[in-house]
């Protein structure tokens, strides 16, 4: 049953590209769409019990094991969202149709590889299908074929390979340490010896490399290069969801289920998700390009959910899991932002932008709704992930680390205000006036997820309590 | 009789508050007949002892009232005054601004003022007595627009006061453990009780106006409507701090004959005889020249309890209550003055005595009772505290008695100036003021004789049981050569003001020359740099605090406005200067991060 989420997209990819071209460019959004949408209704509408229910085909045939668990249902419904808000924006801002039509069928890859990065229970497969999303980003982000987009392309490519080779490695280390790679061999093969030193090794190398895909000080520098060049389209996907799976999931399932945390691992991962938070909301306050500033508050914001799981308590695990689903939302709503701005003003400087409030009001408002969520202003959905998390730092006695938290949440606060009134207030800047609100699609869009920032924050305990809470539990 | 001590508090305060919006034709008779009814209930009370109990805050904290002998004199004194004021403004008042506020604040004051004597627990009298200060402000505001910083002068020096008698308080509940003032019963030994014991008198003796919680008073003679002088500082602020400095000193605390406190504090009551009549002497402004003596005899009740001896103490009580008496009945002459005569500058009055006959007498009685003349009331007070005085040391004898005589001095200068000798300007058809002004004055005037005539009643039949097991106390035996002093220091005073008035040819100057003494002059000296004023003091402390604070808010401005800035804007450029775009510089940074990392886990 759980295997559809994976089988779906890959069977849709494929019958759209063997169809005649003249039937799929046309289908091609609406399937892929129906896909995500089906998706997150599916996990949105039913409980736990309803997956595990039902055996699961695949699973024998492919000798692969999928699962689920509340973690995984969370990270599949932002999954869902993340790709459908990427497939309506790029419906809009791709104005070539076979480049559409090639950008909707790489979602689907990124959706059947990220579906399974989220189900799987062994760490091979968890690296494959990680890789099967890492090389159809490499396309989106190359999608334009300018230079700048090569260029951007590439740091992705080569560190993205760099990671690679760690990863593998380390997996070599595992299947030698505990003849498996499923998670639970390693797990008691792990439990048994009690971590020697090819043991740790093999975890230090598997961490850099899910550092690097996640875009982690210092780790992070191709991320900035990659969303500037890559489509305003394929950024939404890339920070909405793709640098968080590593960042966010897999991590808290490694922690979980395959090396269980030690104090020195803790130190690591909540040292690196500080620095993280430092780094990119520093890198954030230097930029004018919109995009890159936005890249930049993506490595500060997972370096929050990476600072959250080094604590290691259920409290903080739940904010970690609430802290992924909230940074995405708010990430694609104003990566989407920058589809609409990119599309009306022609750029994405921001020095070139101004008073543009006045003529995208919806824009500004989703767009002031998505930076205050990110600094963690109340009652947005951002203040209740970062709340939770600087809670349990005190709770776990973590003062310092909770401090730095909250100061760099002013520090998003400063580099989002500067982003609010270099683009949207004051008067209008020279050039721009033939700008408006950036079509129907769009501002639907953004004015759902606006929606969904601002309900989950005053509805955060239907959220907490059916969604959080479970990952707490499930993980202890 | 429980609803009797409720309605002393609820009566005046509902009908302050019908004040407040009632139409100006019923509210003048509302507020008359209120202030009656208070009278009325105040005088069924009088004798009697009863108590009230409520649960209110919890934590001992009981809405507890509790009327005995002593606060039920007080109570009916203070309903006294307050019918009298309430009576007189009816006329005096008239025409004037903020009528509705004037009459609603002095009811709900009387209320307040009644509610913290019948308080039996510390914290209810806390309320009421703080809640007075909102009043104080407000009475002083409506006086006239200059009156603000006054109010404020008034409000910042009793909240000072009162901040110390809250701390007070606290650490007499933390020592006594319990709140309810009959249950108290401290010694003053020991660090921790004698602070508390000097934190409540404080708050005692400021609400009684002695110094230095003084300086509000004269300005507030001159911004605030004169009722109200008459009112509050007179009266019944005098009845309430001298009241609780009795219960302070005599109930709760056991004060030692001798000990340090007590002559601390005959030591504040001698100096503030001597240091406010000196100034009064000088002034040249009926209702501030008033207002002083108003400070001044508050020495002589402060001095008597510190003596704690029993014809000290009950002297002060006679003193207080003598001195509400004959001060109010001065401030209502004053204020007939100034209605009459159009002005209370003394170098404008004169020759009023023709004119105003029955306020001239009224004048003249009070001024012989204020100065310890025989045989009117202040006489028989003062005589006691001299005794007592003279018998813990002579230095406070002569204080007491030097103030008598600096008292008489600057009498016989404002009675002369204002009502003999020659009218300097103003109209000549000044006539004597309405029959409302009249009657106050005349009952006060009247009540000074009588309280002299009755003095010995008085004072062993009313007084005396106040003092608990020291019922039994017979007025003594009259010290003749303590009579014959005061006798002759009144008139060396008269013959002094004689001698004086023919060679200035001016009833004014008359008591210059005192003014010059060569000692003197340098107190004086230091008085009009308003040294003596620990407001204005405080105010320019206050300044420079102000510019030391003004400089640190900008430092910490620079932190936040330029200093982070600064740094976050320099770290930034570097961090954007490092990324310079080059792979291979990143590539340097994953690797060195991956061994780093790594290693640190190893380690």
């Amino acid at each position: 049953m759980v295997s559809l989420f994976i089988l779906a997209p890959f069977a849709a990819a494929l019958i759209l590209n063997l169809l005649p071209k003249a039937l799929t460019h046309r289908l091609a959004f609406w399937v892929a769409a129906g896909l995500a949408l089906a998706q997150a209704a599916l996990v949105a509408f039913h409980p736990l019990l309803f997956w595990s229910a039902y055996p699961d085909p695949l699973g024998p045939f492919f000798n692969l094991q999928f699962s689920l668990d509340g973690l995984s249902l969370v990270t599949l419904l932002s999954i869902a969202i993340v790709v459908l808000a990427t497939l309506v924006a790029g419906r809009y801002t791709i104005t070539e149709e076979s480049k559409r039509f090639n950008f909707t069928n790489l979602v689907l890859i990124t959706l059947m590889g990220m579906n399974a990065v989220a189900m799987t229970t062994d760490l091979f497969s968890l690296y494959v299908f990680l890789e099967v999303c890492a090389i159809a980003l490499f396309i989106l982000i190359a999608l334009k074929k300018d230079k700048l987009a090569l260029e951007g392309a590439f740091k992705y490519l080569i560190l993205s390979a760099i990671a690679t080779v760690l990863m593998l490695f380390s997996i070599a280390l595992f299947l030698l340490l505990s003849g498996g790679v499923s998670f639970s061999v390693i797990y008691g093969a792990l439990s048994g010896s009690g971590g020697g030193f090819l043991a740790k090794l093999a975890m230090g190398l598997f961490l850099c490399g899910l550092f690097i895909k996640a875009g982690l000080a210092p780790f992070h520098a191709w991320l900035p290069d990659a969303h500037s060049s890559a489509p305003s389209a394929a950024s939404v996907l890339l920070s909405g969801m793709v640098t968080k799976i590593p960042g966010a999931y897999i991590l808290m399932r490694l922690v979980t289920s395959v090396f269980p945390l030690n104090p020195q691992m803790q130190n690591l991962l909540m040292f690196v998700g500080v620095f993280s938070i430092i780094i990119g909301a520093q890198g954030a306050f230097y930029q004018h390009n919109f995009k890159r500033m936005l890249a930049y508050s993506s490595v500060s914001q997972v370096g929050y959910i990476v600072l959250a799981l080094g604590c290691g308590t259920p409290l903080a695990f739940a904010g970690a899991a609430f802290h992924l689903f909230n940074d995405a939302i708010s990430k694609t709503l104003l990566f989407v932002n920058a589809c609409c701005l990119e599309k009306e003003t022609g750029t994405v400087d921001m020095d070139k932008m101004g008073g543009l409030g006045q003529r995208m009001p919806i824009t500004n408002f989703s767009c002031l709704v998505g930076a205050f969520s990110a600094a963690g202003l109340p009652p947005l959905a951002g203040f209740w992930s970062k709340f939770i998390i600087i809670l349990a730092l005190m709770q776990a006695g973590k003062p310092v680390y909770a401090t730095v938290a909250i100061l760099a949440s002013i520090l998003t606060l400063g580099y989002a205000l500067v982003m609010q009134r270099k683009i949207f207030f004051g008067g209008l800047a020279d050039g721009l006036q033939q700008a408006k609100e950036a079509g129907i699609g769009l501002v639907l869009l953004e004015s759902a997820l606006a929606l969904v920032v601002i309900a989950v924050g005053i509805g955060f305990a239907f959220m907490y309590n059916n969604f959080m809470l479970p990952v707490g539990e499930i993980v202890f | 009789m429980m609803h009797k001590l409720l309605l002393l508090i609820f009566l005046p305060f509902g009908a302050g508050l019908l004040a407040l919006v009632l139409p100006r034709r019923l509210r003048e008779g509302m507020a008359l007949a209120a202030a009656a009814a208070d009278l009325f209930i105040a005088a069924s009370l009088f004798g009697k002892d009863s108590a009230c109990l409520m649960p209110w805050l919890g934590f001992g904290i009981d809405f507890s009232l509790r009327v005995y002998n002593f606060s039920a004199f007080v109570v009916f004194a203070a309903a006294g005054f307050a019918f009298l004021v309430v009576l007189y403004s009816t006329s005096f008042m008239r025409a004037k601004p903020c009528l509705g506020q004037f009459y609603g604040y002095v009811l709900i004051s009387l209320s307040f003022v009644n509610g913290a004597l019948l308080a039996d627990n510390l914290i209810v009298l806390l309320f009421f007595w703080e809640g007075l200060l909102i009043l104080l402000f407000g009475l002083i505001r409506i006086g006239r627009k200059e009156a603000y910083p006054t109010a404020i002068k008034a409000f910042v020096i009793s909240g000072i006061a009162d901040l110390c008698m809250m701390a007070g308080i606290a650490l007499t509940w933390r020592l006594a453990g319990t709140l309810a003032i009959s249950k108290i019963n401290l010694s003053t030994d020991g660090a921790l009780a004698g602070t508390a014991f000097v934190l409540l008198v404080i708050g005692a003796i400021s609400k009684a106006g002695a110094m230095p919680f003084h300086s509000w008073i004269p300005d507030a003679a001159e911004d605030a409507p004169l009722s109200f002088m008459a009112f509050l500082p007179a009266s019944l602020d005098k009845l309430l701090g001298i009241y609780f400095l009795i219960r302070i000193s005599w109930d709760m605390f056991k004060l030692q004959e001798g000990s340090f406190l007590s002559i601390a504090l005959m030591s504040v009551g001698a100096l503030t005889i001597v240091l406010a009549v000196m100034v009064a002497l000088v002034q040249k402004d009926y209702k501030r020249l008033l207002s002083y003596h108003a400070v001044s005899q508050t020495g002589y009740m402060i001095m008597g309890i510190g003596t704690c001896l029993p014809a000290g103490v009950i002297g002060g009580i006679f003193h207080m209550i003598n001195h509400a008496t004959y001060k109010s009945g001065l401030f209502l002459t004053a204020g007939s003055v100034e209605k009459q005569a159009g002005t209370t500058d003394l170098e404008k009055l004169g020759g009023l005595g023709s004119r105003m006959p029955v306020t001239f007498i009224c004048f003249t009685v009070m001024a012989l009772s204020i100065s310890g003349c025989p045989p009117f009331n202040g006489f028989f007070s003062k005589e006691l505290i001299y005794d007592a005085a003279l018998e813990r040391g002579l230095i406070f004898y002569l204080a007491a008695i030097m103030g008598s005589l600096l008292t008489a001095v600057s009498f016989l200068k404002l009675g002369h100036s204002a009502y003999l000798g020659a009218r300097r300007s103003g109209s000549a058809d000044t006539k004597e003021a309405p029959a409302a002004m009249l009657v106050p004055m005349i009952v006060t005037a009247a009540a000074c004789v009588m309280l002299g005539l009755g003095s010995r009643f008085v004072l062993e039949r009313w007084l005396a049981p106040f003092l608990g097991e020291a019922g039994a106390w017979h007025m003594p035996a009259a010290n003749i050569m303590l009579i014959i002093l005061t006798i002759v220091v009144l008139l060396a005073a008269l013959i002094h003001h004689l001698l004086r008035v023919r060679a200035t040819q001016d009833a004014l100057k008359s008591a210059d020359d005192i003014y010059h003494a060569p000692f003197i002059r340098a107190v004086y000296a230091l008085a009009e740099k308003k040294y003596a004023d620990p407001y204005e003091a405080g105010l320019a402390a206050m300044g420079l605090l102000t510019r030391a604070l003004a400089w640190l808010d900008r430092k910490i401005d620079w932190v936040y406005n330029v200093a982070i800035p600064g740094m976050n804007n320099a770290f930034c450029g570097r961090l954007s200067a490092v990324h310079s775009g080059y792979y291979a510089v990143y590539i340097v940074w994953a690797l060195a991060g991956s061994i780093a990392a790594v290693l640190f886990l190893l380690k």
